[in-house]
């Protein structure tokens, strides 16, 4: 197998696993407050259900860049194309907004969305504040998403 | 796209009718009640007539009566769950009654009701202390249970004059050197039998003469012995241990009787729910007395009410001989409570308004200028028509059978039109569930040309905010603020279009002309509130910075395209997955699971995902060119009721 094409898995497996460490921690810290909230309202579950989804997209995007990756160097289907070593860098370099702006994101899109949580705890009525709170850190992931897609778009092959 | 005309009510009349009016005005909710007190400007003038009534004992009364029935309804949903489908939860089933038959029937509601408070109360005391008891019988058991093998009833183990007699545990490592310790301390006169050895600790039994009890106690201190009594217990373990056995076995069955005694009043569990009802509403009917003013005979309340429901209310009053009603429209800059009123295909998106806030009393409802937009915007960020027709066919199968709470049929209505909008961009541009079932877009393929798409995000992102900024240029000519139309909005549409055109070679130099004119309109306008010249200039120059904000606005508008693009990816993903599968039959199962799993999932995550994002682009880009917030939302004083209906006096009472 050619550097390159080394490079491009690399950069596959760097988009979903860094991002998706990102969305684990995240809607781990989303999980803590909302047991926490449940054991005094059980009936909260759905709504902090709701918010802890939240920084999992994040996670998402970075395995379906990954995806885009194998599908666009052939290694879904089978005849993979034989890339140089500066296409293989740029299809990593690709996975790289993805894989950063995702991890951090998703992190501190659970401390947003962990809050969130607080929030309704006290007020229920407000979840679509604490909603948009946590949405709008996710704006940056999915900029970064479009990147990636981007990038990897632009790369002939 | 309109908030409702408000009215300013004052209702006076004879303190012998104020009862009737208020449960009036209760049925009919269309009333918004205030505290008179909060009402300085007019009231001065009546302030030394009127005092505030007070109902404060009565309200109280009511809420203790309520807190029985609600213990009561607890304790029955607690022990005999009432069984309820999930519609039911959502849509509720009433029973519909008279005034006059709530009336007579409250009577005996309220016997029923203390009654039933009384027994259940007493029942549920009696599983309490039933509780107590089988925790001390338990306790005792896990005691007991070591000592099972003593065959020594438990009240002779005791200190006579001769013998003293001991039970406890001893770390069983410290047995060997314990025994040791007692021959030397009591010279050999002793017995220790391990009743039980357990992996860490002994329970012995010990005798000893009474004599050599001093040098017994300290060989037991430093080995660690705890003595175990049992004060009071006669005969052997085993037996206390069958005698415990016996008791909670007893327990258990007086549990049941109990519990069988409470099952006695689930047949009332109807009558209570409507009592409940009952109360609620004379509550909230005493509640709203204390916002009243009165006087020695008349009572007066003040309130806001719709326009359009004035003559109702003047209708429906005429038949009481001392009430007068006055009415006026809110005066200016007064701030009067929030209604949104829409046609029927617009109403429902109120929902997305209304997550955001409720808009200003002099603001203007931006249902009806987001409505397109959220529902495009939704279809885009999903974009694969095969999940449009489910999102669509669950949303109109969620209308059709969730007939109650509105806010959630709203949402079942935004949801519908969001998944028939899913359908069109999804024909468009994307495919059937990842696949191109139908042939290609019909449009164009969004998947193999982002860049496209991105162009037309972006495109929608400006028509958007351009309108926005329309909306608040027509605010503010209707505000006959004409100059602030031009300078504000007027001169940032000229520059915004100037930079646009720029792009274009053709129109480039009309682009040149108008953005410079623009810059230089907005330089020297937009610093006119400040006081010198100076400082005009310099934030007028600063001003245009705000060409950053714009910028980024825009930008925003590209998650259309990479949520899309997102769904498109993601069912393109799971349709590869399963493609590898299949060959065997165990294959094809896994297959198939995986393909529903998949697109369900992709499916319920993007739809939460386009959900929030076209609310999103709503409440940050479009919002902020034109919303004014701040308003407080219209509360009518109506029924709260989940079980009953208050029919219309001399109406036929159904069923």
């Amino acid at each position: 197998m050619e550097l390159g094409l080394v490079l491009a898995i690399i950069g596959a497996a760097l988009a979903t696993f860094v991002a998706g460490i990102g969305s684990a921690i995240g809607i781990g810290i989303v999980g803590q407050t909302a047991a926490g909230v449940v054991t005094e309202d059980p009936d909260k579950f759905g709504p902090t259900l709701l918010l802890q989804a939240l920084p999992g997209t994040q996670g998402i995007y970075g395995l379906l860049t990954g995806f885009l990756i194998l599908q666009r160097t052939g290694l879904i289907g089978g005849n993979p194309l034989e890339l140089t070593v500066m296409q293989g860098l740029a299809v990593l370099g690709a996975a790289l907004p993805v894989a950063f702006v995702g991890w951090l994101s998703a992190i501190a899109q659970g401390k947003a969305a962990a809050s969130g949580v607080l929030l309704i705890s006290k007020r229920p009525e407000e979840l679509g504040k604490a909603i948009i709170y946590a949405v709008m850190v996710e704006t940056y992931a999915v900029l970064a998403l479009l990147m990636s897609i981007m990038i990897l778009f632009s790369i002939r092959f | 796209m309109a908030i409702a005309k408000m009215h300013k009510v004052y209702l006076v009349g004879h303190q012998a009718e104020k009862e009737r009016v208020l449960g009036l005005l209760q049925q009919a909710g269309m009333m918004e009640i205030s505290d008179i007190r909060e009402e300085d400007a007019d009231c001065e003038a009546w302030a030394p007539l009127v005092e505030s009534d007070q109902a404060l004992e009565a309200v109280q009364e009511l809420d203790t009566r309520l807190g029985e029935v609600r213990f009561a309804l607890d304790f029955l949903n607690r022990y005999y769950p009432a069984k309820k489908s999930m519609l039911e939860a959502l849509g509720g089933d009433r029973k519909r009654f008279t005034e006059a038959e709530i009336r007579s029937a409250a009577v005996g509601w309220a016997q029923l009701a203390s009654q039933v408070y009384t027994d259940l109360r007493r029942i549920d005391e009696k599983l309490m202390m039933l509780r107590n008891e089988e925790t001390r019988l338990q306790n005792l058991k896990a005691l007991l249970v070591p000592w099972a093998g003593l065959n020594v009833p438990l009240e002779e183990i005791r200190a006579s004059s001769a013998v003293r007699m001991e039970l406890g545990t001893i770390p069983a490592a410290e047995l060997p050197a314990c025994r040791d310790g007692l021959s030397a301390a009591a010279a050999g006169a002793f017995v220790l039998e391990e009743v039980r050895s357990g992996r860490q600790e002994s329970f012995i039994f010990l005798a000893y003469p009474a004599g050599s009890a001093e040098e017994v106690q300290t060989v037991l201190k430093e080995r660690n012995f705890t003595r175990q009594a049992f004060p009071g217990l006669t005969g052997t373990p085993s037996d206390n241990l069958t005698l415990a056995e016996k008791g909670l076995a007893a327990l258990e069955t007086q549990r049941s009787e109990a519990r069988t005694q409470a099952g006695r009043q689930v047949e009332h569990r109807e009558a209570l729910s409507y009592y409940q009802d009952f109360l609620t509403m004379e509550r909230d009917k005493q509640q709203v007395v204390q916002n009243l003013g009165r006087t020695g005979s008349s009572f007066i309340m003040d309130g806001w009410i719709r326009e359009k429901d004035l003559a109702a209310l003047n209708k429906s009053l005429s038949a009481y001989e001392t009430v007068e009603v006055v009415s006026r429209p809110p005066s200016e800059g007064e701030a009067f409570p929030v209604v949104l009123e829409n046609n029927r295909l617009v109403a429902p998106f109120e929902f997305v308004t209304k997550l955001y806030g409720t808009p200003g009393p002099s603001g203007i409802d931006p249902t009806m200028a987001l409505t397109p937009f959220f529902i495009v915007f939704f279809g885009l960020c999903m974009t694969d028509a095969g999940y449009g027709v489910v999102i669509a066919l669950l949303a109109a199968l969620g209308l059709w059978k969730l007939k109650g709470s509105e806010a959630v049929r709203k949402l079942m209505w935004v949801l519908f039109a969001g998944g028939i909008s899913t359908v069109v961009f999804g024909a468009l541009l994307g495919g059937w569930f990842g696949v191109e079932i139908l042939g290609a877009p019909l449009f164009f393929n969004a998947l193999a040309d982002p860049m496209r798409m991105l162009v037309y995000s972006l495109a929608l992102g400006l028509i958007q905010i351009f309108f926005g900024m329309g909306i608040q240029f027509y605010r503010n000519i209707r505000a006959g603020k004409v100059l602030d139309a031009v300078y504000d909005q007027g001169l940032w549409i000229m520059l915004l279009v100037g930079l646009l055109l720029l792009a274009a070679p053709p129109l480039s130099g009309i682009g040149r002309v108008m953005s410079l004119a623009g810059a230089a309109g907005l330089v020297l306008t937009q610093g006119r509130s400040q006081p010198t010249l100076i400082k005009k200039f310099l934030s007028g120059l600063l001003s245009l910075y705000s060409v950053t904000g714009y910028l980024s606005d825009v930008l925003s508008y590209s998650r259309l395209l990479a949520l899309g693009l997102a769904t498109g990816v993601i069912a393109l993903a799971i349709n590869t997955m399963a493609g590898l599968l299949g060959g065997s039959v165990i294959g094809y199962v896994i297959m198939v699971l995986l393909l529903i799993g998949g697109h369900t999932f992709n499916l319920v995550i993007n739809t939460l995902g386009s959900y929030i994002h076209s609310s999103r682009l709503q409440y940050i880009e479009f919002y902020n060119r034109f919303y004014e917030g701040g308003g407080r939302a219209f509360v009518p004083f109506r029924l709260k009721a989940r079980h009953l209906e208050v029919a219309p006096e001399g109406s036929e009472t159904a069923r």
